[in-house]
């Protein structure tokens, strides 16, 4: 494996701990997305898809700073037109 | 100017919470803990006025167990110079009152004398929201509290801090040394990049023991009991207007 592609990979899982859809559905989508690149030969072409690959990680922390900013916003300084809080989970999924 | 930020670590804001089965509180074991989030804006204001220029060092600092490291590695991480670990075994959220934190930061104050203490305006544990006033309290300095603009001025003796209310924002001119408490617009936190991470490990962590500052930590609010909201009952289906009718005249009383 290239050394930038293992690099990105290390980023990659460690900004897909906060990711809200989980740290699973990153690491399936990384390797997807890296392992199917796998005919890509020449340095050129390889920092070329690295490039993309580090858009891709800026666009995740995004994600999860406006998940953040989302969630705290409903809870702590709600508007009219914010969607009201979800409700807490039935009795039988309660411990 | 020195800067010190107060940093909590709490339940992660995704994990929903569940409370203990004997209703002593919320659970605390194998639950994902993080930096509060609005630990996290006090932390990148600090950075940005040391990247502005107007601070010289920022010093994290940061109440609770061995675990409150953690955390401190990530304001680290984020950019802080160095860090403070004051160690209790008191759980945080319910244990470990705003007041007994006030005075333990007092004490931190005394010995690192910053000119500016930046926290977050409440934890989203304990929600209590009361540290930040009461801090600036006991030093006898100004405070700002709910900020969503912070500005020194040039010679360095004022701010301007913009502040949320519910009536609409509110400017106020504050003389420092100040404690300003973080609101949730006052910027956006950035993400700690992986080869900061890595340094942040070798930053300066300095860990003192809350007994040694000799405060009084003894809980003067006791939390009896932890419950979860009660369950709304599932709505039901009606099949015609007249049921409708008959059912907001007698049993909803409301036509």
């Amino acid at each position: 494996m290239h050394p930038l592609v293992r690099d990105l990979y290390k980023k990659l899982l460690t900004v897909g701990r906060d990711y809200p859809a989980g740290l699973d559905h990153v690491r399936d989508r990384a390797k997807r997305e890296i392992f199917g690149r796998r005919d890509i030969e020449g340095e050129v072409d390889i920092k070329k898809a690295v490039r993309y690959g580090r858009y891709m990680l800026r666009e995740m922390m995004g994600v999860i700073q406006l998940k953040k900013y989302r969630t705290l916003k409903a809870r702590y300084a709600p508007s009219d037109d914010d969607e009201p809080p979800p409700p807490p989970p039935p009795a039988s999924e309660r411990r | 100017m020195r800067v010190l930020v107060g940093v909590k670590r709490v339940i992660d804001y995704a994990v929903r919470v569940r409370v203990a089965g004997d209703k002593s509180g919320v659970e605390l074991a194998n639950v994902k803990m993080s930096m509060n989030p609005f630990c996290e804006i006090a932390c990148e204001e600090a950075i940005q006025l040391k990247e502005k220029k107007v601070a010289s060092e920022v010093v994290a600092v940061s109440i609770g167990p061995k675990q409150a490291q953690e955390t401190l590695r990530s304001a680290l991480a984020m950019g802080c110079d160095r860090a403070i670990h004051v160690a209790t075994d008191l759980r945080l959220d319910q244990e470990l009152n705003p007041l007994a934190v006030a005075r333990l930061l007092a004490k931190v104050v005394a010995d690192e004398q910053p000119d500016l203490v930046i926290v977050g305006k409440q934890s989203i544990d304990g929600d209590n929201g009361t540290t930040g006033p009461m801090l600036a309290e006991l030093l006898g300095w100004s405070q700002a509290t709910f900020a969503a603009k912070f500005d020194v001025a040039g010679d360095g003796a004022t701010a301007e801090v913009e502040r949320e209310t519910d009536t609409g924002t509110e400017v106020v001119k504050v003389k420092l040394p100040t404690v300003l408490t973080a609101d949730l617009r006052l910027n956006t936190p950035r993400y700690p990049k992986l080869p900061n991470i890595m340094k942040a490990k070798k930053k300066p962590l300095e860990s003192k023991d809350a007994a040694d500052y000799g405060v009084d930590l003894a809980p003067s609010i006791v939390v009896e009991a932890v419950a979860s909201p009660e369950a709304r009952a599932a709505g039901i289906t009606v099949d015609s207007v007249d049921t409708l009718v008959d059912k907001l005249k007698n049993e909803a009383a409301v036509i």
